[in-house]
């Protein structure tokens, strides 16, 4: 048992999708629990993978396939997962903050949600707080993902979360900020839920929030 | 100006590049969502404004507004199909600010497209793609050409490739990071193998942009010291990070200290340098009082 989760772990290190699907329906075939396969194979290489690159031993392309493969293992676990008590998907909406052209780190924190299993919402760069409420009103998301690049657009986090406030949505959804000049304690001052440096951190922060 | 020309000139002197765009077009009323490359035919009097500022703070070398002018990043801008029309306008704009004080360079950014493994496209299709763009800006008069902000080494290499071909003088820049064993770019590529990837590909000089500020990348910089073939270096730097304080966000940067650091940049070897993300024309007048300085004390 444990050799198959240390196996699929492994796999989903090397980025290895096909290796990754196989093994997983190999698992689920053998009458393993969903949410076991998930928690002691697909997750403990994702989390491999995320120490790794704290490290400086992995990079942004080695992560985003990694991700790929976790995403096609969780595929064939959801309707499972589903079928218990499992939580639904969860959603998030990212987008840049107005004033804020940058958006390669934003895009990347996507595809590394998507692959954790993530529905995501990309609202694109130079996102007004009006739409950030507009999106959390109507398409309900769990979190939203805000990233600033400048020092002079940072101050429009602030705004956002005011205007979420303001619309009486702060307890409908939890605030996550990132981006190269953000601290956390910038996301403290500005009353955020969580902080992440990196798009592997953006991954574990959404988590533990949820 | 031919990359001997450029090779030359840069024995004898350094050249100031410009400093930010988009915030100044922000500020200005550029609305949510629009590409800053819009304006070289919707505002091209703001556009000729912001350059004018670079022009008078003493700029040497000012770019044209054509950071996200390769077809597929204005296809994602919904301006697909405009890609020799903007370009052309962007240079129209930067060379009227520029009259017989700065010389213009075509400014050439990534093209937003990701190569395998993250995305689907290719090298050759960035490679055509950017050559478009590139050969846009030639045919619109440009002087030389200057790739910035570039994370991936093989969209790099591949804007090189293209914008070399041109027959102009190429610079091209790549973002880096601080990294627990070094600098690297998002991608992995390594800084010193890089500029030297870059230069052998064909560009006159090569460097470094955006994401750090004036300090770091000065420390890197100095790095690419260990290998004399990689001089002339490009360096811009974006400029100070915000600090949160109890009393609230203090702002680390001072024109001052930007420019001091450049001064130690050029010491290590930097001979084309400017500001990126954040700077503005006061970043760029202290940097020109820094060099006028060295150079009178040099001299």
């Amino acid at each position: 048992m444990s050799d198959l989760f240390r196996e699929l772990g492994q796999h989903l290190y090397d980025g290895d999708a096909p290796g990754v699907i196989e093994l997983t329906r190999k698992a689920i075939e053998q009458g393993l629990d969903a949410r076991e396969i998930l928690n002691a194979g697909l997750l403990p290489g994702m989390e491999r993978v995320g120490r790794d690159f704290k490290d400086g031993e992995l990079f942004i392309p080695e992560v985003i396939v990694a991700a790929r493969a976790m995403h096609a293992g969780i595929e064939l676990l959801k309707p499972l997962l589903a079928r218990g008590a499992g939580p639904a998907s969860r959603k998030i909406a990212l987008g840049t903050v107005k004033g804020d052209l940058h958006d390669i780190g934003k895009k990347l924190v996507g595809i590394m949600m998507q692959g954790a299993g993530f529905e995501v919402i990309d609202l694109g760069h130079d996102v007004p707080p009006e739409r950030f409420v507009e999106v959390v009103s109507t398409l309900k998301p769990d979190l939203i993902g805000m990233s600033a690049l400048l020092s002079t657009t940072m101050p429009m986090m602030k705004n956002t979360i005011e205007a979420i406030r303001a619309a009486g949505l702060s307890g409908k959804v939890k605030i996550l900020v990132g981006g190269a000049p953000i601290t956390q304690a910038w996301a403290d001052e500005i009353g955020a839920d969580g902080f992440a440096p990196d798009a592997v951190g953006a991954v574990e922060c959404a988590r533990r929030l949820l | 100006m031919t990359p001997t020309e450029l090779t030359q000139r840069l024995r004898d002197r350094v050249l100031l590049l410009d400093g930010g765009l988009g915030s100044y077009f922000i500020a200005m009323g550029l609305e949510q969502g629009r590409a800053p490359e819009a304006w070289n035919l919707e505002h091209p009097e703001q556009v000729i404004e912001v350059h004018r500022r670079y022009v008078d703070a003493g700029s040497d070398i000012i770019q044209t507004n054509s950071f996200g002018a390769s077809p597929p990043k204005l296809a994602a801008s919904g301006l697909e199909g405009r890609c020799a029309e903007l370009n052309l306008a962007a240079v129209e704009l930067a060379r009227k600010a520029a009259g017989a004080s700065a010389l213009v360079a075509g400014n050439i950014g990534p093209t937003g497209r990701f190569l395998a493994p993250m995305g689907d496209a290719t090298e050759e299709q960035l490679e055509e793609a950017l050559r478009e763009q590139a050969s846009a800006l030639a045919r619109a008069g440009v002087d030389l050409i200057s790739i910035e902000t570039m994370y991936d080494l093989r969209e790099a290499l591949a804007a090189v490739r293209a914008a070399r071909d041109t027959g102009l003088a190429v610079l091209c820049s790549m973002t880096f990071e601080l990294r627990p064993r070094g600098v690297f770019t998002i991608m992995g590529n390594r800084l010193v193998p890089s500029l030297q990837a870059l230069r052998d590909a064909g560009a006159t000089a090569a460097g470094l942009n955006c994401t750090v500020t004036s300090d770091a990348m000065l420390t890197m910089v100095e790095q690419t010291r260990e290998q004399a073939s990689l001089a002339p270096v490009v360096a811009q730097p974006n400029a100070g990070q915000p600090i949160a304080t109890p009393s609230g966000i203090k702002y680390d940067a001072d024109p001052d200290r930007f420019a001091a650091d450049i001064g130690r940049m050029l010491r290590a070897g930097a001979r084309v340098v400017g500001g990126c993300c954040g700077t503005d024309d006061a970043f760029i007048r202290a940097t020109r009082r820094a060099i006028d300085t060295m150079v009178s004390a040099d001299g």
